[in-house]
């Protein structure tokens, strides 16, 4: 019992950090009917943005771990807005008309790009990087289960952070001007939105959402590296698809959906818990093939 | 200004579009404070030329200018702001936002709220029945319904030209006897209208004066009366015409 406690926190905050990403895939699909493959790169863009301001401030000499803390994500987030709000700008938008594979291509590429510059460019990007623990390390032991307070901090806040999304997305202008873009681009800008505006804009958010899961990512496992954001990238992009492309609610189904079958891939076969990947990329398939357009058929926008 | 100065003039606009619906040198004057239509069979240019004015299809080369500001190097959003509202051809509501969403995306171009609360108030005093569906799904309603959603929606961003583009489509006659009641009721509160039809007669009845268009060009020009009594515009109609015939 205690056991299967832990591993069901373990997958909630899988489920969480997945969830986080596939939003970002949600929402670019939403606006723009894209794949953008570069987003698990800037997932690791984001930690590692987040590592340079740590280091920073250290220099600096800034002891107390809630400011450092604050670095780091806010020093990941605002920077992975920009750079997503870039990447679309040079990437993704130069491409509209073209065949969504070359969007596809374009940004494989370019997070490829990416990958490489941290590797090459960051000072020891090539090996793997500790990522400080800066939450209060507090736990309480509940029989063989360590329920431990960081984990639920980094919970609360990135279920905020969905919440808040989601908020933006049903009670702001701008939110609006998302959903109607989603839905009907030609008609939303005869409505005076400004389209380019919208989808800079959406790149940001996605992109920093993402970079907040590369944080997520880095403190529970205090590590990243370079290649931190493939799989990521590939889980939440599949979180995404199975929950239904363009659809809020079921890219956070679809995240939780794949920690919850990685989960009980350890579960049901601890022998041979190194599989559980295999398991949940399989599972994924067969559920693809029943339910081809994802579980959710509401989407943010209508599909042709 | 003057009323003429608030004109929406088109010159010489070339625009290639599908190869089956392109503008070929084609010029027209919409007066401010006017019912000016535009009449012409499938094809023959009509959606063309309103997503020329639009921005969402750019001339290749002639001018587009509302009251002397040039439209065609402006983005569409731009365009719109200079107070020109649009009912698309198929209503294009926003299926999956309520009533009010719908409404209040019209006038996305107005920041202060209390005047797209006022503007809202107005259009729901218009359509009570979208007051009493506010909250409904658009695109969940019927075609009639939709109809009324798209006109208000063209309303909500208190446009002083309103580009309206086959309002007729697909509505029992009943509903586009009231659809264009309606637009009569608009441009007498002092909006300048633009309708494009192929529904000849009822468009000439509430129209001063209007172009007819034929495989992208003007064809003939003229008053209601004029284009009443014109064989051009019954050639128009059936997709030929007696200077052109077919090429």
């Amino acid at each position: 019992m205690d056991l299967l406690a832990q591993y069901l926190m373990n997958g909630v905050m899988l489920g969480l950090m997945y969830a986080l990403v596939a939003l970002g895939f949600t929402l670019f699909f939403g606006v723009l009917n894209v794949i953008q493959f570069a987003h698990g790169d800037v997932l690791t863009a984001g930690a590692f943005a987040g590592l340079a301001g740590y280091a920073l401030v250290v220099r600096a000499g800034v002891q107390a771990s809630l400011p450092q803390l604050l670095t780091v994500v806010l020093a990941a987030t605002l920077s992975m807005a920009v750079l997503g709000a870039v990447l679309g700008r040079t990437l993704v938008l130069p491409l509209k008309g073209a065949p969504a594979l070359n969007v596809l291509l374009a940004t494989l590429m370019g997070g490829t790009a990416l990958r490489e510059c941290i590797r090459l460019f960051y000072p020891g990007g090539s090996q793997p990087q500790r990522f400080p623990a800066l939450l209060p390390s507090t736990a309480w032991a509940l029989g063989r289960f360590t329920l431990r307070l960081d984990n639920l901090l980094m919970l609360a806040a990135g279920m905020a952070l969905v919440l808040g999304v989601s908020l933006l997305l049903q009670r702001t202008r701008t939110g609006l001007a998302i959903r109607a873009v989603a839905q009907d681009e030609e008609t939303a800008r005869t409505m005076g939105i400004d389209f380019r505006r919208v989808v800079l804009f959406t790149f940001a958010l996605g992109s920093a959402l993402a970079a907040f899961a590369g944080v997520m990512n880095g403190l529970y496992y205090n590590e990243v590296n370079f290649g931190s954001g493939l799989l990521l990238g590939v889980i939440g992009f599949s979180a995404a698809v199975v929950g239904g492309l363009g659809s809020l609610s079921g890219a956070v189904l679809g995240g939780f959906l794949f920690a919850g079958l990685q989960t009980l891939g350890a579960v049901v076969m601890p022998f041979a818990s190194a599989y559980k990947d295999v398991f949940a990329f399989g599972m994924v398939i067969l559920l693809l093939a029943w339910k081809p357009t994802g579980l959710i058929g509401e989407p943010l926008g209508e599909r042709v | 200004m003057s009323a003429a100065a608030q004109d929406l003039v088109v010159e010489h606009v070339f625009t290639a579009y599908d190869r089956a619906d392109v503008l070929v040198d084609v010029s027209l004057r919409i007066p401010a404070g006017s019912i000016t239509c535009l009449l012409g069979s499938n094809g023959s240019g009509k959606t063309t030329l309103i997503r020329s004015i639009l921005g969402l299809t750019a001339p290749r080369s002639g001018s587009i200018a509302l009251g002397g500001t040039e439209l065609t190097r402006l983005p569409t959003h731009r365009i719109v702001r200079l107070g020109i509202g649009c009912i698309p051809e198929g209503r294009k509501v926003f299926p999956r936002l309520t009533v009010v969403e719908n409404l209040v995306v019209g006038a996305y171009g107005e920041p202060r709220r209390e005047v797209v609360a006022e503007r809202l108030e107005r259009v729901f005093a218009t359509f009570p029945k979208l007051a009493e569906r506010r909250t409904q799904l658009a695109g969940t309603m019927s075609g009639g319904e939709q109809a009324m959603v798209s006109i208000g929606r063209g309303l909500m961003a208190a446009p002083r030209l309103l580009l309206v583009d086959e309002p007729s489509l697909g509505l029992s006659p009943l509903l586009v006897q009231e659809t264009f009641g309606v637009i009569q009721r608009i441009h007498a509160q002092g909006v300048t209208v633009f309708l494009v039809e192929q529904n000849v007669h009822q468009t000439l009845a509430i129209a001063s004066h209007g172009y007819v268009l034929s495989q992208g060009r003007v064809v003939t020009q003229g008053t209601a009366a004029e284009l009443r009594a014109d064989p051009e515009v019954h050639a128009a109609y059936f997709g030929t015409s007696t200077t052109e015939g077919m090429r």
